[in-house]
């Protein structure tokens, strides 16, 4: 144990001695770390964020859309369009699917008492807030009984609310939606940017049925929503949907589906692939800079191993052991890695709240990032560090002094 | 009264091969060196004499022949043992010192402390003062080695042979880069050290030098050529006045 601390305090008067290769060989550990750090945070936080967002609409949720195919530039509806006649047959019948909804879109111009906009009306059923997870902070939604006497009554997002209301409690004041009067019942809780970067609380909604009777017109939908019982369930009601949908538009077993089911998790895996994409092109990125720093290490090294050989060799003749030497090594590479490593580390931090500040893409420096960072940097530090000692540390004595 | 032999060399030859180039620098060397000797070993350059020094001081192995130190059979001990032999029972200074670079004068003598194994020294700083205080450089013990002279170097390499109090000391030219003065204050501590019962050898190109010994080696060829026991040595007095004279 003396003999340790007494090789302890070797060390660091080596380390000492040598400052300017100290401090290049800390270097080059510090920006392995941080690059690294940065570079994988930065793939994981964009993935996290959006499979957040994407998760965040509801994993059971399930689309039905009219099939449409993309023809000559354009999508061309290829089947039946969805009506009352498909919701109806799938709400009596489908068990798998407790929750089910109409959509009907219409982009309308609204008018509030402190001024206008233009945006996206969304008539569906009461169900619909359950299906995609979204809560209400003022007021109240809309229940079976408004649907079915399609009363002219919508809950606003808080977009609308800054535009029409300046943020004043928008519950119980009237807006014209293309002219229309709508009663507000609710405000939506915020929930910002989409997955496309699209306003989600730039939204208007309103039952179905108000929609197709005052401003539509028209009795087709844009697609059903749904939610299945569970995430487990999602096959079996996409089944389910498929067999019922077929037998209501009188398919024979040869024709194909006119219709389309995208499950939510489908979307997930779609997604998830391309940001792992991401992940990957940035961590090369940093493999990139952790073998450059790893270069620059190894150089830095080299360069010093006649002077260290002949030093080494120096310590053998008065009569240091080779556990000696490999001790002392051991602890200068130890040492100048874990504090490189530790301030690359901090760096990376830093690095990542800068990028936030600068581009508000908040970047949560992951563990994994770190680890890898500091674990392949201070192997390089220690392997080049440590491995041509101890090939001194063999030599004879004379032939390490005599090293050229 | 029998001396105990602290050398025996049987045939002892050293060959150095570089790729297809050997070279024979020791061949049979028959050495006895008992304890308190005090041995200086001459010959032209390249002779041997520092082949023949580092095997002794367990630097170097020998190609073959057996090697006795204090009774023990060398060749068979381990990298631990020969560290160990280094660093308690010899003092070695090399012909170009061997110090380590931006260290302390200090620091350089205390080194063979930190490698000590038997915890009989305690207070290096003390020791390490009084071997430089022994060779006159009291005043440099803070000096980085690249602020010394060629020759305080060469003091400060003495000092770290003398810290440990081994009862060998081997001397690679030891007085090769000091003044005819200093060289004979060198010269003179090493007769000091021998009367206090350390055995000695230096190797030397200098008469003068080799005189203050009580035997000469001389080197050629890797071979002895002559060993004889010194005459009339000189004293540190003769030699002085020799240098009077001369000047
Ligand atoms: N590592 C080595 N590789 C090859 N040849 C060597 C090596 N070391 C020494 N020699 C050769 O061995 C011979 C003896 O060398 P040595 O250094 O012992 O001579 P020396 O008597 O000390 O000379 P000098 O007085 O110049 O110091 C020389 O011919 C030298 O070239
Ligand atoms: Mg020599």
């Amino acid at each position: 144990m003396t003999q340790f601390f007494k090789l302890f305090k070797v060390a660091f008067q080596a380390i000492n001695k040598n400052r300017s290769r100290s401090l290049l060989t800390m270097l080059g550990i510090i920006i392995g770390v941080a690059a690294v750090i940065m570079t994988i945070s930065a793939g994981e936080g964009a993935s996290k964020q959006v499979r957040d967002q994407i998760s965040g609409l509801g994993s059971n949720l399930m689309m039905i859309r009219t099939k449409t195919e993309h023809r000559a530039g354009v999508n061309v509806r290829m089947g039946r369009p969805l009506d009352k006649h498909d919701y109806e047959i799938l709400k009596k019948n489908a068990v798998w699917m407790p929750q089910l909804s109409p959509l009907v879109a219409l982009g309308a111009q609204v008018i509030g008492p402190d001024g206008n906009k233009s945006s996206t009306i969304y008539g569906v059923s009461s169900a619909y807030f359950n299906i995609l997870n979204r809560d209400i902070v003022l007021g109240k939604t809309f229940t079976d009984e408004d649907v079915k006497t399609a009363n002219k009554i919508c809950v606003i997002g808080e977009t609308i609310r800054e535009e029409l209301f300046s943020g004043r409690d928008p519950v119980g004041s009237q807006i014209r939606i293309n002219k229309v009067p709508f009663t507000v019942i609710g405000l939506l809780t915020a929930q910002g940017q989409g997955v496309m970067g699209q306003d989600q609380d730039d939204i208007i909604i309103a039952p179905y049925t108000t929609i197709q009777n005052r401003l539509y017109g028209g009795t087709e939908y844009n697609m059903i929503m749904a939610s299945a019982t569970s995430e487990n369930a999602i096959d079996d009601a996409k089944f389910e949907a498929t067999i019922l949908l077929r037998e209501a538009h009188k398919l024979l077993p040869d024709q194909d589906d006119d219709f389309d089911i995208t499950t939510q998790l489908e979307i997930q895996e779609v997604s998830g692939s391309v940001m792992n994409i991401l992940t990957i092109l940035l961590g090369a990125i940093g493999s990139i800079s952790l073998i450059v720093g790893g270069v620059g290490i190894m150089n830095i090294m080299l360069v010093s191993v006649t002077e260290r050989t002949r030093e080494i060799g120096t310590r053998l003749a008065i009569g240091a052991r080779e556990s000696d030497i490999l001790t002392q090594f051991l602890i200068e590479a130890i040492s100048l890695s874990l504090v490189g490593g530790i301030i690359g580390i901090i760096l990376g931090i830093l690095g990542n709240q800068l990028v936030y500040k600068l581009t508000n893409f908040i970047i949560p420096t992951s563990v994994s990032s770190i680890l890898i960072g500091f674990g392949f940097s201070v192997f390089v530090g220690v392997a080049f560090g440590y491995f041509p000692a101890r090939k001194a540390a063999k030599l004879n004595p004379i032939d390490a002094l005599r090293y050229e | 009264m029998t001396l105990k032999k602290v050398i025996e060399t049987k045939k002892l030859s050293r060959i150095f091969k570089n790729g297809d180039i050997e070279v024979q620098a020791l061949t049979d060397i028959d050495l006895v060196i008992e304890e308190g000797e005090f041995v200086a070993i001459m010959g032209a350059s390249g002779s041997g004499k520092s082949t023949l020094l580092h095997i002794i001081g367990c630097l170097d192995r020998p190609t073959s022949g057996a090697y006795d130190l204090g009774g023990i059979r060398v060749n068979t001990l381990n990298k631990n043992e020969l560290a160990d032999i280094r660093n308690q029972k010899i003092g070695f200074i090399f012909q170009s010192y061997n110090l380590l670079s931006r260290t302390t004068a200090l620091e350089n003598v205390e080194l063979p402390l930190v490698y000590d194994r038997t915890g009989k020294f305690s207070n290096y700083e003390k020791l390490a003062k009084k071997a430089l205080e022994q060779v006159g450089l009291a005043d440099r013990i803070y000096h980085k080695t690249n602020e010394l002279s060629g020759g305080q170097q060469q003091r400060v390499a003495i000092a770290r042979a003398l810290v440990n109090n081994p009862a060998l000391i081997l001397a690679d030219e030891p007085t090769g880069n000091l003044d005819s003065k200093n060289s004979i204050d060198i010269a003179d501590l090493f007769v000091r050290l021998n009367n206090e019962g350390k055995t000695i050898i230096i190797i030397t190109h200098e008469e003068e030098i080799a005189k203050f010994a009580k035997r000469m080696i001389y080197l050629r060829d890797g071979r002895i050529l002559t060993d004889e026991i010194i005459k009339n040595r000189s004293t540190k007095e003769s030699a002085l006045k020799e240098l009077e004279i001369t000047t």
